[in-house]
């Protein structure tokens, strides 16, 4: 039986009279690869900052490989390896400079593998970190938490300013990662990265956790979107059972079904469909339902002053 | 931590992209001018009425213009001082090569914070679209700039102008605009180089580091002129040494604009014309973007810290080292003059007693003080600064304690502190030697140890409040600086109380030479540092980091 990789209870922080996290229960088990979603402000990086020991929580606790983070920091960030979205590095040192600093406070590099990264993520080192362009920031901080294989990655929007290819070349790197059985706790704003590489998701809102499971689950509990191409006359779907968001446009319906789609089904066949198709939700817009769909905020949530 | 939003400026200032950046740039230079002009007025003003209550016999008045009138140590350090028995020529020499300096140091920051400082943090990308050149822009932040200086000008003379008005004092008011005028014109100048260095270099730091040996030539220059070692021509070869020809109340030559107005004029256009002959974010001194790797010191966290603050380190060892040679080299002559009751009187109130050579010495060593305590100052919110941007974030997350990296931090600024002031004791040995003015090493490098607890002390303040209130930490540091270095000025004059004067943590230090150094004091000094130290990393270690 292994320990959880991460674990929190109760988890909160509170600046001032502004709930930034509530009441985190979060249960992350080794080897397992979680994507940690939630619009601006939500409470994603206080929750990263928290694991890490970087701020203090007002109540509850976390808990990473057993160790408590806020009692013995040194211990776990032996263990683990973090990626943050804003890379504010030294501007006078080189990339290589940079790299083998954090390296060797670290204390544990795999020397073979950071070229390998180099290469991949194809980074001149012998740049000065003040003439890199953000993306190119973004790399070094990447390169030095792969570099090290930690058991766990704590990546807060890691592939910020990355270009389309080296987003994909830090996908391969996740997929190694988890080969080797490490943990991974993805926060990103980028749905198709953590549908492709993630095992579960967490959604927060408010700071409070609304949403936790597989994709799959999470796509059970949301509709269907069906599109409808008539030929004659269009019959009214708002009174079938299961159906919601009605929307034409001309000769076309669309709509979203929610439990069973038979009730639809006798309804469109008793009125001469011509076309039909239904896909299931991406995780963009099982995220966009969450938060009140068509991308506008039910309430508003976001955050930032 | 939470990015700004980019507000479009044109937007916000409903202006025409040509006019933004001198409205922004004025904007942030007029409300500086403002403070610093209240700063300076409150000095002259406050100068100007401690004479009066202090002084109040022509007796007094003339005993202390026999002392000081032809004393080649206040004269080297200070100023020339005709006329001290008079209000006018007293507040002349009281205030204006402190506001001078500080005036120069003002301008050269903010004009290479609002000019390198904005093109390195982005905004000028912003600006800098269409229509708008390099060069234009450039012209545009410097008539901000002039807007900023125009201000001190303005807040300055009106504080003069009201304080001349009663009759014991009685300045006219056109004189007083003339003094007031000779007090920010080293900050036009300051201006002016400093728009220069920010075309040379890339960074906002460099900038202001090429502009500070700028002035720090120009006061040596100019000081050199002034100890009475008849190089009195030399005055001309320095900015600062226009400025005193001056002579604002006392026999005011309106002439010596003409260099001044000339030398600001001239940077300008240099500094405009190599704004367009550049790349925006780019120098003119070619900043090498990339380097061969020097690994030696990166291996932990105490290692970076040396490797990061050793170029500011450098720069202040050569800037204390050559200011306590040349101190050195002018002891004997200007040591010389100092005799007679009534200069020890006023020394003495500084805390510095004896005769001669080490009366002077004692207070070069106060003014070493004062550099030292900078660097200690400028330690701590370097410090902060790794915290605020959030580089500090990528050592804290791997294994390093906070309180290894804390301590450590201030290990290293301790001993920049106790280095800084070996070097003092030791070039100003080397400057009085070389003129055999016969004070002996050991003296020497005691006095130049002596200095170092004061600066130990600051920086012990500052770690505690970089523990415990974080946001504050510049703030306070310079606060307590700048208020010692207040009463110190202030209470030359003799207007202040014990109390208020053992508030300064320059009149805890015995002023040797002129005195013995009292370890006693010092060490208790010191271990204030050190205790407050101590508490700033408890803290450090129990609370949460912060950004900006
Ligand atoms: N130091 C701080 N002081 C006060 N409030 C803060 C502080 N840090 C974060 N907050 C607030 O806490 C809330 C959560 O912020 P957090 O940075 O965790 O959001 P996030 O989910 O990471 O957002 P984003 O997607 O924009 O990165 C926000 O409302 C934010 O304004
Ligand atoms: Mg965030």
């Amino acid at each position: 039986m292994g320990q959880n990789a991460i674990r929190t209870q109760g988890l909160s922080k509170r600046y001032g009279s502004l709930d930034a996290l509530t009441d985190l229960d979060l249960e992350i088990d080794e080897g397992e690869i979680v994507g940690y979603l939630g619009p601006n402000g939500s409470g994603k990086t206080t929750t990263i900052r928290l694991l890490l020991g970087l701020i203090q929580p007002t109540a509850g606790r976390g808990e990473i490989f057993g160790l408590d983070c806020q009692r013995r920091p040194v211990e776990v960030h032996q263990r683990l390896a973090y990626v943050a979205g804003e890379a504010n590095l030294w501007p006078a040192l080189t990339g290589l400079e940079t790299l083998h600093l954090l390296g060797r406070v670290q204390g544990r590099v795999d020397g073979a593998y950071r070229d390998e990264l180099i290469e991949r993520f194809e980074l001149d080192p012998s740049k000065k970190v003040r003439a890199y362009s953000k993306g190119n920031r973004q790399k070094v901080i990447l390169i030095a938490a792969l570099m090290t294989r930690s058991d766990l990655l704590v990546l807060d929007e890691p592939t910020s300013g990355l270009d389309p290819l080296m987003e994909q070349a830090f996908r391969r790197c996740v997929h190694e990662a988890k080969g080797n059985g490490q943990t991974i706790f993805l926060s990103s704003h980028i749905m198709s990265e953590v549908e492709a590489l993630c095992d579960r998701v967490g959604i927060l809102r408010d700071g409070r956790l609304v949403e936790m499971g597989t994709l799959a689950e999470m796509r059970h509990l949301s509709a269907l979107t069906v599109e409808a191409t008539f030929d004659g006359s269009i019959p009214d779907l708002t009174r079938v059972s299961g159906v919601s968001s009605v929307q034409v446009d001309g000769r076309v319906i669309r709509c979203q079904v929610r439990g069973s789609i038979e009730p639809l089904l006798k309804v469109l066949a008793a009125s001469g469909v011509s076309e039909l198709l239904s896909h299931e939700p991406s995780l963009e817009e099982l995220f966009l339902a969450l938060y009140g769909g068509d991308g506008t905020p039910e309430s508003a949530a976001t955050g930032a002053t | 931590m939470r990015p700004e939003p980019a507000l479009d400026p044109t937007a916000r200032v409903g202006r025409a992209p040509g006019s933004v950046i001198a409205v922004l740039t004025a904007h942030k230079a007029i409300r500086s001018g403002v403070l610093w002009g209240f700063i300076f007025g409150t000095f002259v003003a406050s100068s100007a009425f401690s004479y009066v209550s202090i002084y109040r016999t022509q007796a007094q008045r003339d005993r202390l213009e026999t002392a000081f009138g032809s004393n080649n140590a206040t004269s080297a350090l200070f100023g020339p001082a005709p006329q001290l028995q008079t209000v006018a020529g007293f507040t002349v020499f009281k205030v204006s090569m402190t506001l001078i300096i500080l005036g120069a140091v003002w301008g050269l920051l903010t004009s290479t914070r609002l000019l390198r400082g904005e093109e390195e943090c982005g905004r000028w990308e912003l600006l800098l679209s269409g229509r708008t050149t390099r060069r234009h822009a450039t012209a545009q932040a410097l008539i901000g700039l002039a807007a900023g200086v125009t201000t001190l000008w303005a807040v300055t003379s009106l504080i003069t102008v009201v304080s001349g008005l009663p009759a014991k004092i009685e300045i006219a008011a056109g004189p007083a605009l003339f003094f007031a005028l000779a007090l920010v014109a080293s900050a036009a100048m300051f201006v002016a180089v400093g728009a220069v260095t920010s075309q040379l270099a890339a960074t906002r730091r460099q900038a202001g580091s090429y502009a500070a040996v700028v002035l720090g030539v120009s006061y040596a220059v100019r000081m050199v002129a002034d100890s009475g070692i008849g190089l009195r021509w030399l005055r001309w070869a320095s900015p600062l040494g226009w400025v005193e020809e001056l002579q604002p109340l006392t026999g005011p030559r309106p002439l010596a604009l003409l260099p001044i107005a000339a030398f600001t004029a001239a940077l300008a256009i240099v500094a405009v014309h190599l704004a367009g002959a550049r790349d925006l974010g780019a120098s003119t001194i070619p900043n090498r973007s990339s380097a061969r790797p020097h690994l030696g010191l990166l291996s932990g966290a105490t290692g970076l810290t040396i490797r990061l603050i050793r170029p500011i380190a450098m720069g202040w060892a050569v800037a204390i080292g050559v200011s306590a040679l040349l101190f050195g080299l002018v002891a004997k002559s200007a040591g010389v003059t100092i005799s007679g009751s009534s200069v020890q009187q006023v020394l003495s109130r500084l805390g510095v007693t004896g005769t001669g050579v080490d009366a002077y010495l004692g207070t070069a060593f106060l003014i070493l003080a004062v550099l030292v305590a900078f660097v200690a100052a400028g330690q701590v919110t370097a410090a902060r600064t790794e915290e605020s941007v959030g580089r500090l974030d990528h050592l804290l997350v791997r294994p390093v304690s906070r309180s290894s990296w804390f301590g450590g931090r201030m290990m290293v600024a301790a001993t920049v502190l106790v280095a800084s002031g070996v070097i003092a004791g030791v070039f100003t040995w080397l400057g009085e030697v070389s003129q055999h003015a016969g004070v002996s090493f050991t003296t020497m490098v005691a006095a130049g140890l002596n200095i170092v607890p004061p600066a130990v002390c600051i920086l012990g303040i500052g770690a505690l409040t970089l523990g415990a209130w974080p946001r504050a930490t510049s703030v306070v540091v310079y606060g307590v600086l700048g208020w010692s270095l207040l009463v110190e000025i202030v209470g030359g004059i003799g207007a202040l109380s014990h109390w208020v004067f053992d508030t300064s943590v320059f009149h805890q230090m015995a002023t040797a030479p002129a005195r013995p150094p009292q370890w006693t004091t010092g060490g208790v000094l010191v271990a204030i540092g050190v205790v407050s130290g101590v508490i700033g990393t408890l803290a450090f270690k129990l609370r949460d980091l912060s950004g900006e």
